[in-house]
């Protein structure tokens, strides 16, 4: 086992994995910008390193600096967290380099499923459904006004390196298709480096469907169930469970195999999101994620699993130790992510915390590195906290949820609170009748005046 | 930098010569009078990016965490105003000579030209010269040879 992880991110998940390695007797190196020089995860690590200035780039984005860092403090292995460094596959390769574990897939793995064109042609190639479009990159207005025509509109334009909705675009008729592909290629090669297109039919009222697969380094492939991410906006999560209200057996059976196909078909190791659209009884691969993700604590709520313990323990070479018939799951968990937002206008609201009281009892967990008089930087993601609510079924999941909301103070910032408060009075989520375009519609409304705000 | 005045005939140069004399003093604020101007120019300093040794290490959290802080800070604090402090631009490992056989690049007393070498900063096996900004003396080595240093941590100081 290793004995000191260096931990390549900040704010909960930093915290999230500070904690896996106390539970599992290993020392923790915190890296942080000078912005972050009193967060939580640096206050609580065996030990922290100042690695460069507030701007991300120079610091949480900088190989050298978080190489560097490990080598002065003798890590030897190195947690990637989520964003950031996490699907860097240059990265994971300088950290294997250096004789430093890098937990995580290995960097092929990361660079395959990091070309959502490659990524789409693997699962073809590996019998996975895959939501109709082209084959490969488009190389011009003429072929993509042809596929398009094939396989009817609307159809998406999206970036081969794309995610979080950055280089992405709807087109309804011809007319609109070359303009969106300048500005998506416009998009992706300022956001990402590289403006390559592709082509996909735009579903309408899809459900957002992922399966987390787990895999040593010896072979062993399980998966944990499926999350049900459907609530969101401009393709950001704001609220996960688990599991989907929308799947009979027989679906998840067959959206959990095809994850595990996947993951097995690419001899994959650590943790990994494969993640579906789902729409009229099929499922279609759209990506899969080489990382631990944001919503994971949904899982280890109804799996009674600890991911991020896991991911360090078969990281160092230790086998699964138990199959797919262990894993069993029980009641039903939500996740609300709670950003530092206007609840109505989304706008970031970074700024100092008054008074701090997360929620407590029965089925409630709060990941989050918030804390009285901590003030929230205007540089990074304006995630702050997640609220993990676990209960026997559904019905009382969402009842819990509302007590911990409402419970929940975070005093001098605004945040989303007081919207999942109305998510969770709308008709539509409390019989789970929603899909990945349903928050947009609603929040629209709510603009408007029609939906009332929840006070408390 | 905040900016406050009581008249409405806006002297931008004014502010900006009295802005360069706050950086080059080292000092937070300046307030002027003349007639009935009056301009306060104020900015907040740096707050210490590093206390203590490198790889320190809260140890045991007590109630309310604290920062890597809380040792004998006393003198770096005091330090980190000085206007002649030189901080470290990256993590690494500082170097004070090109070897340990040959003798430092500089020492307390040197006067040194701009584009001196003054230290090495080895961040993944790349060296990276520290160079003096301009000419001066330096009058504090604040690392010695072969210690790890983070981004931001005082240097030297040359005045």
């Amino acid at each position: 086992m290793f004995q000191k992880v260096l931990i390549a991110n900040r704010g909960e998940i930093a915290l999230r994995i500070l904690r896996a390695c106390r539970d599992m007797g290993i020392r923790s190196v915190a890296v942080h910008s000078t912005a972050d020089a009193s967060a939580m995860h640096v206050r609580l690590a065996d030990e922290s390193i100042c690695i460069g200035p507030a701007a991300a780039s120079e610091s949480y984005l900088n190989p050298v600096a978080i190489l560097s860092a490990a080598t002065i403090s003798n890590a030897d292995a190195i947690h990637p967290g989520y964003g950031f460094l996490s699907e860097n596959a240059k990265f994971a390769a300088m950290v294997e380099e250096h004789g430093i574990t890098f937990i995580g897939p290995s960097p092929e793995h990361i660079r395959l499923m990091g070309d959502k064109v490659a990524a789409k042609r693997f699962c073809r190639h590996a019998n996975i459904p895959v939501v109709p479009g082209s084959d490969g990159p488009i190389t011009g207005e003429a072929e993509a006004r042809a596929i398009a025509a094939e396989i009817g509109y609307p159809v998406l334009v999206k970036a081969s390196a794309g995610g979080g909705g950055r280089g992405m675009k709807v087109v309804h008729d011809p007319d609109g298709l070359g303009q969106a592909m300048e500005f998506a290629c416009a998009e992706a090669t300022s956001a990402f480096g590289n403006g390559e297109l592709y082509l996909e039919k735009y579903l309408a009222r899809p459900r957002h469907i992922e399966v987390q697969v787990l895999a040593d380094l010896h072979g062993a492939v399980i998966h944990l169930g499926e999350r049900d991410c459907s609530m969101q906006r401009r393709h950001q999560k704001i609220l996960e469970e688990a599991p989907s209200p929308a799947l009979g057996e027989e679906e998840r059976k067959a959206v959990c195999a095809s994850a595990v196909r996947v993951a097995t078909a690419l001899a994959y190791r650590s943790v990994g999101t494969v993640e579906f659209l789902y729409a009229d009884g099929a499922f279609y691969f759209i990506e899969m994620n080489t990382r631990l993700q944001v919503e994971h604590p949904v899982t280890e709520m109804v799996c009674e699993v600890d991911l991020v313990r896991e991911m360090i323990r078969v990281a160092s070479g230790a086998a699964l130790g138990y199959c797919q018939d262990d894993v069993r799951t029980s009641g039903h968990a939500i996740e609300c992510r709670i950003n530092a937002e206007d609840p109505v206008t989304f706008i970031p609201m970074p700024g100092r915390i008054g008074d701090y009281h997360p929620p407590g009892g029965p089925g409630v967990r709060v990941d989050s590195a918030l804390y009285s008089s901590y003030s929230v930087p205007p540089y990074y993601d304006s995630m702050i906290a997640k609220l993990i609510v676990h209960g026997p079924t559904r019905e009382v999941c969402m009842m819990r949820l509302r007590r911990a909301l409402a419970e929940y103070v975070i005093d001098g910032i605004a945040t989303t609170i007081p919207l999942h408060l109305r998510v969770l009075d709308a008709p539509d989520f409390r019989a789970g009748a929603y899909h990945v375009h349903w928050l947009e519609k609603f929040v629209g409304e709510g603009q408007s005046g029609t939906v009332p705000v929840a006070t408390d | 930098m905040t900016v406050t005045k009581a008249k409405t005939d806006f002297d931008a140069d004014l502010v900006r010569e009295l802005a360069d004399l706050l950086s080059e003093t080292g000092l937070s604020e300046i307030e002027y009078a003349s007639g009935d101007l009056r301009v306060r120019v104020a900015r907040v300093l740096q707050p210490a990016a590093v206390h203590g040794p490198v790889v320190g290490g809260a140890g045991a959290a007590s109630a309310l965490p604290a920062t890597a802080a809380g040792g004998p800070v006393r003198e770096a604090d005091a330090l980190l105003d000085h206007p002649g402090l030189l901080t470290s631009p990256m993590v690494g490992v500082v170097y004070t000579g090109s070897d340990p056989a040959t003798p430092p690049f500089v020492k307390v007393g040197d006067a040194v030209e701009a584009g001196t070498t003054l230290l090495l900063i080895e961040a993944m096996k790349v060296f990276n010269p520290i160079k003096a900004p301009r000419a001066g003396v330096v009058t504090r080595i604040l690392v010695s040879n072969g210690v790890p240093v983070e981004y931001g941590e005082p240097l030297l100081i040359l005045e």
